[in-house]
């Protein structure tokens, strides 16, 4: 028979996907990087968001985005722990279960993955990186969760388009920094 | 209860993202530069897969629309998704598998996407105002424009409901079928 474990981990993947949308939404990421840096905004500067004067109990912020979808973000900030936090706070311990449940085969392959580079440069280099996703993502409206895989899965058409997008510049980067690095950075 | 939930299913996704081998930047960048396709098929497969599930569902009055959500398309989308790429054929990350890559022996670069990340979303926050006077949101607008009618709540390109949905989820699991493994 065919090695076909492909297939089980598309299903267990798909099966996400269809869960979290029947349930409660469809898996999204990328916003609560917004709600975060915005709370901890918020705390520094206590004047960047303030109470309507016009309507009570909506909440309203000098900056735009702070204050789009009528303070929707705001709302987040003010119940932190709500299910789209939570579910993204809840990511890391999942990855952690399929760890341990692996552990062996993973450290084998981990040893091999020692990084050439220094903390300095595997920092910078990932600091960057990280920065230019989370400002493209939030300009698109969402990531690889929010637009390409929950978009497509609803026939989205802005979903389509950033996955166009996405690629045209991803697979020449991928090329490009393989002839730099001659491999990547780890 | 969304509580719980939040947790069930969040951790559901990072143990599938991890399982699956979407959290390992090196694999998302083979894949990039289309020397292993198993993850592009995997993911691909998983898309087609929900999609029908969907469709299945809706077909038969077993899913609430108001779960849907369509997100906007404007040209922030194509701009956004251009430099996203940048930062994503660099590393091989995305703000959900760099969540699920924390397990790996990397940690340092794994915080510093997370840490740069939260710096990312920030300067966008701040520069939100001045792109919104460029008429980046407001050119290419199309609304939350789906390709069939689910639901009243959002416009449709074609006349088509679930049933429309259904075959493009078959065709987005034929087409993961048959992309070979290793391309060159």
């Amino acid at each position: 028979m065919k090695n076909n474990t492909w297939i089980k981990k598309s299903l267990l993947l798909g099966l996400v996907f269809f869960l979290a949308i029947f349930l409660v939404k469809p898996v999204g990421v990328s916003t609560q990087f917004s709600m975060l840096s915005g709370l901890v905004h918020s705390k520094i500067d206590s004047q960047i968001i303030q109470e309507d004067s016009q309507r009570e109990g909506i909440y309203t912020s000098t900056n735009a985005y702070y204050a789009k979808s009528k303070g929707k973000l705001i709302k987040s900030m003010q119940e932190p722990l709500n299910y789209s936090f939570v579910f993204v706070l809840a990511i890391p311990l999942g990855a952690y279960l399929a760890h341990y449940r692996r552990r062996q085969e993973m450290d084998s392959l981990n040893s091999q993955l020692k990084p050439a580079a220094t903390t300095g440069q595997l920092f910078r280099s990932g600091f960057i990186g990280g920065f230019i996703i989370l400002y493209g993502s939030r300009m698109a409206g969402g990531c690889t969760s929010g637009h390409m895989m929950s978009g497509i899965m609803q026939g989205s058409v802005s979903g389509l388009i950033f996955a166009a997008a996405v690629f045209a510049t991803a697979i020449p980067t991928a090329f490009l920094m393989k002839r730099i690095y001659r491999g990547g950075t780890e | 209860m969304n509580i719980l939930l939040a947790v069930f299913l969040g951790g559901l996704f990072g143990y599938a993202l991890y399982t699956v081998g979407a959290a390992k930047r090196s694999n998302i960048r083979s894949m990039l530069r289309l020397e292993n396709l198993e993850l592009m098929k995997i993911i691909l497969f998983a898309i087609g897969f929900a999609s029908s599930l969907l469709a299945l569902t809706t077909w038969m009055g077993l899913f609430e629309l108001k779960h849907l959500s369509i997100k906007e398309m404007h040209a922030g989308v194509l701009l956004g998704g251009l430099i996203f790429g940048v930062g994503f054929g660099a590393l091989g990350g995305c703000p959900g598998t760099v969540l699920a890559a924390l397990p790996y022996t990397n940690k340092i670069k794994t915080l510093a996407m997370i840490f740069g990340g939260l710096f990312g979303a920030w300067a966008f926050s701040l520069s939100y105002g001045w792109w919104q006077e460029q008429g980046l949101f407001a050119a290419w607008n199309l609304g939350k424009l789906t390709l069939f009618q689910l639901s009243e709540a959002y416009p449709a390109v074609f006349v088509w409901g679930p049933e429309g949905l259904l075959f493009l989820g078959a065709l987005l699991m034929l087409t993961a079928w048959l992309i070979p493994k290793q391309f060159i």
